[in-house]
């Protein structure tokens, strides 16, 4: 049932909508505006002129094989964040509900993390992975891996991605312990009673209903670990070394900030707007509607 | 199709709280068993405990004389149906009956023809492409009663099957439960706490109370002789009527509220100044002439149900309740006075204390 309200006054709708709209505007429309302006033109480093070059800054960027190399380890990373998070959480979620006792303090303590600001969670992965003074390094190098983030890419990329993992963690776990309670019990049983034993019944029953949980977070994850990871990187690798760890939002800032290249860093920002649209996109068309059973 | 026997199963879950004690039942091969009581009573305590959802904590449980207690459910061989039918909703109707099939291995030609022999006894046939969200609540009924068969159990469990429906398909369903079971053979175990779907499917009810057995027995030993008053009370409909009071020095008369004393037409089988309460079905009062007990009611309202006539009201003179069903059309005015009799043949006594039957 839909209840639609009449108002008498044709102004007061405007009105209320109207500071949802102004924020909108004001924040996302006029800066997303600002960004496809800057763009098309390229800029002296000091902001006092600038020249309209087209789409110059675009093709310049499929030229460069260093901003190539960033998308696809944007995409590693992206892709490995996603998987490491919603697996593990999703390991624990099926842990946490089969807990009887004191199973609220448990599911809490599992939820802290997502408490601990994404910066934060870097520093102290990379405190606990440096090479010279970090405990799990020490570890590591005991086990016979010679850890060291600060030359080797490969290193530094699988460390940020642990972070950035396990800062989602508590999220995802959120979600599919939710998912999770919404299967109803019987169900289960009647594929115990149909010989399905516990690992036959996870994949057979359990997980194919947790589909619509499943696609949701991994659009959320993506978004996270495409847009949302700067600050992580920036306090831990900085991109580097050598721009292993330079997914697309820190090249971004580094282009425009650090390398004061506004035009290109607008170019590079589009780009990302239209990913992000993109994916909005689908998680509205298929997750929202295809998903169901 | 299986013989079942239990022995002393008890069933008492963390912090002390007992569901379920001493149950003593042997169950004959093909027979139809239906647990019945009010909710909490422990019917489904006990099925789950027999088809291996819960444990069992005192007592053991035998299928075909083998001892199956810490048996999976799945190594039962026992199949059950669910109240609210636990389809796996992500999977289509054959794909729901076949999961079961697969998970044991068989190979794929029996299995389509097992799917294809339940789905016709079961009318099913147009449906098996269909996910359960498509059907009706009666074709899902079917689908969880499909998966059953398929598997072709020793036993089969009912765990109130049909309360999801509505009045007349559950009426519908019960026939055509009854008739399967006739077709199958097979040993069902059935669990509801409505009376009347135990009264009409049953060979043998076991009635049940906050835990315990209160009785166990056919439809008509139960109606026609039960065994504690909690029993009579509980089938039958409208519920029988209870004549509280004390047994008279004769042995011959009932005491009621100490002021009205009922004669009785021959002697009780309790001791004088015992306290009883004396069972009437509603459809055993009838003309006051010549019967061993008279009494009087005064109306307050009449059911009219055209086959017919529930007249309810109060003993006479007394607070006690009292409902007489009347066959065929009646008229009775709100406070007018109808005098009825029973024959002693149709009088339970119960003691009040113990609700143990006496007579």
């Amino acid at each position: 049932m839909q209840k639609r309200v009449v108002f008498r006054s044709r102004l007061l709708p405007y009105l209320l909508v109207l500071p949802q709209i102004a924020i909108t505007v004001i924040f996302f429309f006029w800066p997303s505006y600002q960004a496809i302006e800057s763009s098309f033109f390229i800029e002296d480093a000091f902001g006092f002129s600038r020249e309209w070059v087209g789409l110059q800054n675009y093709f310049e960027l499929f030229d460069d094989p260093g901003y190539l190399k960033s998308f696809r380890t944007t995409l590693i990373f992206g892709v490995s964040v996603a998987f490491l998070a919603m697996s593990i959480a999703l390991g624990l979620a099926v842990a946490a509900n089969r807990v009887v006792k004191a199973a609220t303090g448990y599911r809490t303590l599992l939820i802290w993390p997502y408490a601990v600001a994404p910066a934060l969670a870097g520093v102290m992965w990379y405190f606990m992975m440096n090479p010279s003074l970090g405990i799990v390094a020490y570890w590591l190098r005991s086990l016979g891996v010679d850890w060291n983030h600060y030359l080797n890419g490969d290193q530094a990329l699988l460390l940020v991605i642990v972070a950035a993992a396990w800062k989602q963690i508590s999220y995802n776990f959120l979600f599919f312990l939710a998912g999770l309670q919404s299967i109803p019990k019987s169900m289960l049983e009647a594929a115990a009673i149909d010989r399905a034993g516990p690992v036959r019944r996870f994949w057979t029953i359990v997980f194919p209903l947790l589909t619509p949980t499943t696609f949701f977070l991994l659009v959320v994850n993506l978004v996270y670990a495409f847009f949302d990871t700067f600050s992580l990187i920036h306090a831990t690798t900085e991109g580097g070394p050598v721009d292993a760890t330079s997914v697309l939002v820190f090249r971004v800032y580094n282009t425009g900030f650090i390398g004061q290249d506004y035009g290109s860093s607008a170019a590079q920002s589009v780009i990302l707007m239209a990913l992000v649209i993109g994916m909005t996109f689908v998680q509205f068309r298929y997750v929202e509607r295809k998903v169901q059973y | 199709m299986a013989t079942l026997s239990i022995k002393s199963l008890g069933k008492t879950y963390p912090g002390n709280v007992t569901a379920v004690q001493d149950v003593d039942v042997e169950i004959a091969d093909g027979e139809f068993i239906v647990l019945v009581g009010p909710s909490g009573c422990g019917k489904s305590t006990i099925l789950r405990m027999i088809a291996g959802l819960e444990a069992i904590t005192t007592g053991d449980l035998h299928i075909d004389g083998e001892r199956v207690n810490d048996r999976e459910p799945g190594d039962r061989n026992i199949a059950m149906v669910f109240q609210n039918y636990a389809l796996y909703p992500h999977m289509s109707v054959r794909k729901n009956m076949e999961y079961g099939l697969k998970n044991e291995g068989l190979p794929k030609p029996e299995i389509a023809k097992r799917i294809e022999e339940a789905s016709r006894t079961l009318r099913l046939e147009e449906y098996l492409d269909r996910k359960p969200r498509q059907l009706s609540g009666g074709q899902r009924q079917r689908v969880a009663m499909g998966r059953a068969i398929v598997r072709d159990p020793k036993v089969f469990l009912f765990d109130e099957p049909l309360s999801n429906l509505d009045a007349k398909l559950r009426t519908q369903l019960r026939a055509e439960l009854k008739a399967l079971h006739h077709r199958l053979g097979a040993t069902f175990i059935y669990v509801t706490h409505d009376q009347v779907e135990a009264m009409s499917l049953a060979d043998r009810i076991i009635i049940m109370n906050a835990g315990r057995v209160e009785q166990i027995g056919t439809p008509m030993d139960l109606y026609l002789r039960p065994a504690t008053r909690f029993v009579a009370d509980f089938i039958g409909s409208p519920a029988m009527n209870f004549i509280e009071g004390t047994v008279g020095e004769d042995r011959r008369s009932l005491a009621i509220n100490g002021t009205q004393v009922l004669n009785m037409g021959q002697e009780l089988p309790a001791r004088a100044g015992a306290q009883v309460a004396m069972g009437m079905r509603p459809e055993h009062l009838g003309d006051a002439g010549g019967a061993d007990i008279q009494v009087s009611l005064q109306v307050s309202f009449v059911e009219q149900l055209g086959a017919d006539t529930v007249v309810h009201g109060n003993l006479s003179g007394g607070a006690q309740p009292l409902a007489v069903r009347l066959h065929g059309v009646h008229a009775s005015e709100p406070g007018s006075e109808i005098a009825l009799g029973c024959g002693m043949g149709h009088v339970h006594l119960f003691d009040t204390a113990t609700g143990a039957r006496l007579n």
